[in-house]
């Protein structure tokens, strides 16, 4: 089944074009690590899938459903996928609780009780019960990008996006994250993330995008890919960051 | 010097005019700033969202009201609405100086506040109106439960000056006569200056205004406290530089 399909997408800001020519599949429960320069789309792309961007033609698919047609929910669309930012973007004027439950309550419509209890149970699932009642700003980068998570994950998306979620962390903390998406990989679900780390790609991801202008440089299985990449653009880019 | 003390400080007169001061003045003073405040409040916070609208037709009506307030004199405002409207037969109010009083000083508050509010809700960075649309929350949804509250908050002590020029404005209402029982600080003080040629009766009742005032102040500072400490240690927008609006989501 695919749960992500992406035909002919191109995004322009004026005359810049950011993306040119996207096509991308995304099986359920597969892992797409998204690498690149800065700059070369691989951001907008992600955008792209929640309607955060507006693409600017192509035809996006969330498990089946054309989402960039003219008559869109596009709020229905969103609650379908679940974005982590790399700067966290929790609420701070929230509770740790309440961040998660906003979603549940005034999306879903569930009363508090029950957003509470679903969202206790997904705070304990990543470790994170203890600090429900701490204010975002108290916690660490790690916590809080793990806090994210967890919002994002409460209103059950089929989906999940990753924009560069450890690149804001003190080194130290990287690891906490990347152990939650690494599980959450290994639970089945869908999950695209655009990151850094060529470690975790390699080992997590089931394939590579490699971003390069806008365009689809090289793309494959992961391991493959980044042992022994095929176009001169992504050698070179890999022996700049690795 | 003894004419000075006589003049603004005289006991006499003070212990005088008090009792109406305080009984029949700060009670029409609170009455009509509160209500003014009130409104000035909830409708600045919906002129706010207009005037962040991406739609020109929705911001225009917005950005004109706010000039047209903001730039007229008060006194102009307060003689129009209370002298004017019901001249022109327009009477919600019926014969009620105080009614016309709430409504033209909270016109101008709401002015005022709307542009408090919007470059509060402005210097929340875009990234919140973001996460909150990511989770599905349609925009109005978004801006009630994440981006108005962090506004808010941003702008409180601007606010406390806003809530203090609405109080002082109440005593405009003075210009539109005002029956007994109806005397807010202000008339009855000038009233009595009249009759006496004695200014201590200004002077108690400037002591009233600052009795509101002054206390106002420290408590939206408390306030204001009390909610960053909340959230210390996160990224608070610094002031409120007013920043373009960003692409609307």
């Amino acid at each position: 089944m695919t749960a992500v399909s992406v035909r002919g997408l191109h995004k322009n800001y004026g005359p810049i074009e950011v993306l040119r020519d996207v096509d991308l599949d995304v099986a359920a429960g597969e892992t797409v690590c998204v690498i690149g320069r800065s700059g070369s789309g691989k951001s907008t792309l992600l955008k792209c899938l929640n309607l955060l961007e507006e693409p600017t033609s192509g035809e996006i698919r969330i498990g089946g459903t054309e989402i960039t047609g003219a008559r869109v929910d596009v709020d229905a669309v969103r609650a379908r996928v679940g974005m982590v930012f790399q700067h966290f973007n929790l609420f701070p004027h929230m509770s740790v609780l309440k961040n998660v439950t906003a979603a549940l309550r005034h999306v879903r419509g569930l009363g508090k009780e029950a957003a509470e209890a679903s969202a206790m149970t997904q705070l304990e699932r990543l470790g994170l019960a203890h600090l429900a009642q701490q204010r975002p700003g108290r916690l660490s980068g790690g916590q809080q990008q793990r806090v994210a998570i967890a919002r994002a994950l409460a209103v059950e998306p089929e989906v999940m996006l990753f924009d560069e979620a450890t690149s804001a962390l003190d080194p130290e903390l990287v690891k906490d994250v990347l152990d939650v998406m690494r599980t959450l990989a290994g639970s089945g679900m869908t999950m695209l993330a655009v990151t850094h780390e060529i470690g975790f790609a390699r080992e997590v991801a089931d394939r590579v995008v490699f971003m390069d202008e806008g365009r689809i440089a090289e793309a494959g299985p992961a391991r493959a890919t980044l042992d022994d990449p095929e176009t001169p653009r992504l050698r070179d880019f890999l022996a700049r960051v690795l | 010097m003894l004419d000075f003390l006589r003049t603004f400080f005289d006991l006499h007169e003070i212990l005088d005019v008090l009792p109406a001061l305080l009984t029949e003045g700060l009670r029409n003073t609170l009455l009509i700033a509160a209500l003014a405040i009130v409104f000035g409040v909830v409708a600045g916070v919906l002129l706010a969202m207009l005037l962040l609208s991406r739609r020109r037709l929705v911001r225009l009506p917005a950005r004109i009201y706010v000039d047209v307030f903001r730039g007229l004199p008060a006194i102009v405002t307060v003689s129009l609405v209370g002298v004017g409207l019901p001249a022109a037969g327009l009477r919600p109010f019926g014969r009620e100086p105080l009614g016309y009083a709430v409504l033209a000083i909270a016109l101008i508050s709401a002015a005022y506040s709307a542009e408090i509010f919007r470059s509060g809700i402005q210097a929340v960075p875009a990234g919140q109106l973001h996460a909150a649309r990511s989770l599905g929350m349609p925009y109005l949804t978004a801006m009630r439960v994440v981006v108005v509250p962090q506004g808010v908050r941003n702008v409180l002590p601007a606010l406390a000056g806003q809530f203090i020029i609405d109080i002082k404005e109440s005593a405009l209402v003075y210009l539109l006569g005002l029956g007994f029982g109806q005397r807010e600080l202000y008339f009855i003080a000038q009233e009595r200056q009249a009759a006496t040629y004695n200014s201590s009766a200004l002077v108690a009742a400037g002591l009233c205004y600052l009795l509101l005032t002054i206390p106002l102040t420290y408590a939206v500072n408390k306030l204001d406290r009390r909610m960053r400490e909340g959230r210390r240690f996160t990224a608070v927008p610094a002031a409120v530089a007013p920043v373009p609006a960003k692409a609307a989501v």
